[in-house]
């Protein structure tokens, strides 16, 4: 009797997932064997990704729990220049224990003058710190250290620099403070601004004593406070206490920062980071799964036997699907989860590593939200790159048990795996898209993508189809070689594929990595000054210019009034609700230098408006950079206020300017008509200029004795500043590099598993020409002569790719000015060619020592 | 007479090549009535193993008729196709084709466990001790000797007691003693469970065990001659 087809259809979808489970176990028992480039592909990009996810998880937990520690309370509010004072005091220590702070730049000498150094001054009062506590190496307390009478602790860094020890004396503004201790722990370091020098701290009295306050000195005072005993709906507490702020002390132009987000700055450029390398992780797992299609189509083709055979059992398409898509699942959860215990260990490396340059101590913590993104990322390319080959293997037809293939006919999947392929990349897309902050570059990250894929998809079959057309050469390597390149079932589609890939990211990162050193280390003009003045007073002015005169002829000074002040409206809208462009923001963000000037300042050029005469009385005037008032919105006309010295200043905006910031001239983002700022107290901004044969030791003299005469004032060699913010950039660089190597090993393994794809039959190729009388020098070459063509093809289209993609990245994404460097696109294809030329040799020597006879005898 | 329980007529097979289209099979028309064995022989190229391949609907017919156990082949799509034969067709390879990572009793469940048979393992056992291999239902085809796995391959075969038995060479990798008592098991099983057998062979004295023998050339069914008991 016959049974009804849709009888056994019935009874097959009753018992369908079991059934399917346990074939793929079964069909699993061979092992991983043939899997490993897979896994290595899947578990690399899941690794950076989940590494970089549970670094900023570290980052930002360890930032959340230690919040109130690292800004030494529950709410900090801050503001340049002025203390509180009166009301505004009163209003303040009516709110909870307070502790006040004021922070400065200033120079520390030795006692003999013989010795100078920039430091990072603070003064604290009886309260200090209201959270955690100073640990002082010599076991004193703070209070034991500074208050009694003057004294200070300093940063231990400052003790080897001046060659003085625990004890010895150190001149600070008018003053010789002896040194009482030396610092071990300072609870709320973080969240100040980046140190340009080593702490020093003293009571708040010896600060004012000290001479180096006054109206117009870059101090910045800060005032901690500690609202609540319990922990409590405290969110709600720090918001309602930022309104009764903005309400009780409307033109205080304090900055409040509370216990939530201690580092805002710090916070986004993680986030930042973390988006970036993301984006890397990302496009190492792209480029891996070239190696998953490779892999499984490898694995695929080995099992036409047994997929045929399954088919000549009664099984349909969809048992053949199923079977292999739940390996494929099977080995991708492998992949996703080795690839997540080694991400997880990134941030133990790196805090191992890099130590003390981490803000904060990371600890492994991983937030479900990044292993989540990692496993998502990793199951969906994974997927995506395996439902075509397993498209393809459900077509096999059971026909092939009944005779043997030379070379598989390429199909196409039927259409439902077409469309479901489709869906599964719309989804990666949506879902790097959507989990990325920066959208637009996401989404332009994977247009970028396809379009690298789909360029190399096409060069890999026109090479082939070129190889196939091409007048068979004389020489019987080259014809072997130019029929490999055109042969169906050939590598010259995958090697194309995989190589192209992996170099374009490759040369891609080497020339955003050089521009971007570039632009910090080259660009600096050749007549960048050697000092930059802080803090001069407007009546040390000649005394100053005679000094410089007398100890170096040949300087150059420029000077120009400084104030600081934060920007409170724009427009008439309040700083704080206004949406500004990302390239602007940070001119909203805490407070900025200002300056006053009759004429145009050096460095910088007119591009609208008119600059006001040299005796404008009129309204407040202002001048601005012009991007950066794009980017606020702000046209001609429009008024901007700003907060200084407690008072709020509101001004028209007269002109706008570009500003050549690289020529490191005076260039402040406002500059206002001098009689808006001329009667606030401030001091001068001044650079020194040596000519640029000036020995170091004239510079250093120069130094010394600008310290000596104006110990209020503070001297930053540019040099100096500009190596301190080099270190820093040269470990975000390490981070970007290391990722960047990361793809490049991605592409080596799948280049290694696209070429043992081929490798069975091209060791039956060899079998056959060795019994037809072909020598393995022959063999060798010709495959040697292939891998070239390939490498030179493959490299030379990567290098425009990698070029044009670095090109929009530096100049498009990150608005610096691209170099380009011959030299490290250079390294990059070479990387490439010896690592075709190392697999394909490896490869060819494999295949030259396979003995003969089993590939000529039958299954 | 009993009822025709496979019937081609006109049947064309024509397939793509590179130098063009190549006719596999030409105007075959062939019935075999239900617990009939045929043995199909020819010279190589003669179109022996594509006839059986378009009797198991692994291959279609460019025109013309295929009815197989009832069902007309060219109104199925491929996964009726494949459940059809799982029903009603088992298949014996020369090169056996067991899967090579599931064992002997695994092997011979697997047609049971497509068409959903919640009894495939007893089932297979049984099958496995009615061609002799009980003792080694737990061994891979690795661990089997030749006649072992196409006893294997038998009992895969039949363990869907499907109503068409085709094979393929069956013998042609083995030796002359192996191959006669896998030979014999054939037919013995034939016999009794009164499948319909259709067997490809280049092997004259194999070919006159069954009742009757069709010559193919060139794609055609030159000739057929009845072979008394």
């Amino acid at each position: 009797m016959t049974a009804a087809v849709s009888e056994l259809k019935a009874q097959a979808a009753g018992r369908r997932l079991p059934l399917l489970l346990s074939l793929a176990l079964r069909e699993q028992r061979n092992g991983l064997g043939g899997f490993y480039v897979f896994i290595a592909c899947v578990a690399l990009g899941v690794a950076v990704i989940t590494g970089v996810g549970a670094l900023a998880d570290a980052l930002r937990s360890s930032f959340e729990r230690q919040g109130e520690m690292l800004i030494g309370g529950d709410v900090v509010l801050a503001r340049p220049h002025r203390p509180a004072e009166g009301q505004e005091r009163d209003w303040l220590w009516r709110q909870g224990r307070v502790s006040e702070t004021a922070t400065m730049r200033a120079m520390a000498r030795r006692s003999d003058g013989a010795e100078q150094a920039l430091i990072e001054l603070k003064g604290v009062d009886g309260d200090y710190p209201l959270v955690g506590s100073v640990a002082l190496a010599e076991g004193l307390s703070l209070a034991a250290a500074v208050r009694n009478g003057i004294g200070a602790v300093v940063d231990p860094i400052l003790l080897d620099r001046l060659n003085l020890k625990v004890g010895d004396s150190l001149s600070i503004g008018r003053l010789e403070v002896p040194i009482r201790a030396s610092i071990v722990a300072e609870p709320d370091r973080i969240t100040e601004r980046l140190g340009v020098g080593p702490r020093v701290l003293v009571s708040l009295e010896t600060l004012r004593r000290s001479g180096l306050v006054d109206p117009g000195s870059l101090v910045s005072w800060r005032y901690a406070l500690k609202l609540t005993p319990d922990a409590a709906a405290v969110a709600d507490r720090l918001a309602a206490f930022r309104g009764a702020v903005k309400e009780a002390l409307p033109e205080a132009g304090f900055s409040i920062r509370d216990r939530r987000d201690p580092s805002p700055q710090v916070s986004r450029t993680l986030e930042r980071l973390r988006q970036f390398l993301t984006l890397v992780g990302l496009a190492a797992l792209l480029v891996g799964g070239v190696g998953v299609a490779n892999a499984v189509a490898t694995y695929l083709d080995r099992r036409r036997k047994v997929i045929a055979a399954f088919k000549s059992l009664g099984a349909g398409r969809r048992i053949i699907l199923g079977v292999h898509l739940l390996q494929v699942v099977f080995i991708a959860a492998i992949g996703i989860v080795s690839g997540s215990l080694l991400g997880m260990l990134i941030p133990l490396g790196l805090t191992a590593v890099l130590g003390d340059a981490l803000p904060i101590k990371a600890d492994i913590t991983l937030t479900g939200r990044s292993l989540l993104t990692a496993a998502a990322y990793g199951l969906l390319v994974s997927l995506l790159f395996s439902l075509w080959p397993l498209g393809r293997a459900e077509q096999v037809p059971a026909a092939v048990l009944f005779r043997d293939e030379v070379a598989p006919e390429p199909v196409l999947p039927r259409w439902g795996i077409v469309a479901l392929t489709v869906c599964v990349g719309a989804l990666l897309a949506a879902f790097a898209i959507f989990t990325s902050e920066a959208r637009s570059l996401a989404f332009y990250s994977c247009l970028g993508v396809i379009a690298v894929f789909a360029i190399f998809a096409g060069l890999g079959a026109l090479t082939s189809r070129v190889a196939r057309r091409m007048k068979r050469p004389r020489r019987p390597e080259l014809a072997l070689a130019i029929g490999n390149l055109g042969a169906p079932g050939g590598l010259t589609r995958s090697v194309v594929m995989s190589l192209g890939a992996g170099l374009s990211l490759l040369v891609t990162v080497a020339l955003v990595d050089r521009s971007v050193v570039a632009e910090l280390t080259e660009r600096l003009p050749d007549s960048s000054p050697n000092y930059f003045i802080l803090d001069l007073k407007r009546e040390e002015s000649e005394a100053f210019h005679k000094l410089v005169a007398r100890e170096a002829p040949e300087a150059h000074i420029e000077q120009a009034p400084m104030l600081r002040g934060r920007i409170m409206q724009v427009a008439g809208h309040p700083a704080e609700q206004v949406k500004a462009a990302p390239e602007a923001q940070w001119v909203l963000n805490g407070d900025r230098g200002l300056s006053y000037s009759e004429t145009v300042p050096a460095g910088s050029k007119l591009v609208a408006g008119q600059w006001w005469p040299a005796d404008y009385a009129g309204e407040p005037l202002v001048s601005l950079e012009g991007e950066i008032a794009n980017g606020l919105g702000l046209k001609l006309g429009d008024t901007v206020t700003v907060n200084v010295l407690g008072r709020n200043v509101t001004a028209r905006l007269a002109n706008l300017r570009e500003v050549k910031w690289e020529s490191l001239s005076l260039n402040f983002v406002l500059v206002f008509s001098p009689n808006t700022l001329r009667g606030a107290p401030h001091n001068l901004l001044a650079t020194v200029t040596l000519p640029k044969d000036a020995p170091l030791a004239s510079e250093a003299k120069l130094a010394q004795a600008i310290g000596r005469a104006f110990p209020a004032s503070t001297a930053i060699r540019v040099k100096d500043a500009i190596d301190a913010f080099g270190v820093i950039f040269a470990r975000v660089m390490v981070a970007v590099r290391t990722a960047g190597s990361v793809t490049l090993v991605a592409g080596a393994l799948v280049l290694a598993g696209a070429l043992a794809t081929a490798q069975r039959r091209r060791i039956q190729q060899a079998a056959i020409l060795k019994t037809l009388g072909a020598t393995r020098r022959r063999i060798l070459l010709s495959h040697l002569l292939e891998y070239v063509i390939l490498a030179v093809l493959t490299s030379f289209i990567s290098f425009l790719i990698g070029t044009a993609a670095a090109w929009l990245a530096v100049t498009r994404v990150m608005e610096l000015e691209f170099t380009f460097s011959l030299g490290a696109a250079l390294q990059a294809v070479l990387l490439a060619t010896i690592l075709v030329a190392a697999f394909g040799g490896f490869g060819t020597w494999r295949v030259l020592r396979a003995p003969t006879i089993p590939y000529l005898r039958a299954d | 007479m009993a009822k025709n329980l496979i019937s081609l007529s006109n049947v064309n097979l024509t397939l793509p090549s590179r130098a063009g289209p190549v006719a596999i099979l030409q105007q075959v028309a062939l019935e075999i009535a239900a617990a009939e064995a045929v043995a199909i022989v020819g010279p190589s190229g003669s179109g022996k193993t594509s006839l059986l391949m378009v009797v198991a609907g692994l291959e279609r017919a460019t025109s013309g008729r295929v009815v197989v156990a009832g069902h007309d082949f060219a109104r199925l799509d491929e996964d009726r196709l494949a459940a059809v034969r799982g029903a009603n067709i088992g298949i014996v390879f020369q090169a056996f084709h067991l899967v090579p990572t599931m064992t002997a009793l695994e092997n011979v469940a697997l047609p049971l466990e497509f068409a959903g048979k919640p009894d495939a393992f007893e089932r297979a056992r049984e099958m496995l001790s009615e061609v002799g291999l009980a003792q080694r239902a737990d061994h891979f085809p690795a661990q089997l000797s030749g006649g072992e796995q196409q006893r294997v391959a038998i009992a895969r075969a039949l363990s869907p007691r499907p109503q068409i038995l085709l094979a393929d060479e069956p013998t042609g990798n083995l030796d002359g003693k192996t191959g006669a008592q896998v030979v014999d098991l054939l037919f013995e099983l034939q016999r009794r469970r009164q499948s319909t057998l259709l067997l490809v062979t280049h092997d004259p004295s194999l070919a006159r065990r069954c009742g009757r023998v069709v010559q193919m050339h060139d794609g055609a069914i030159s000739g057929a001659e009845l072979v008394s008991a």
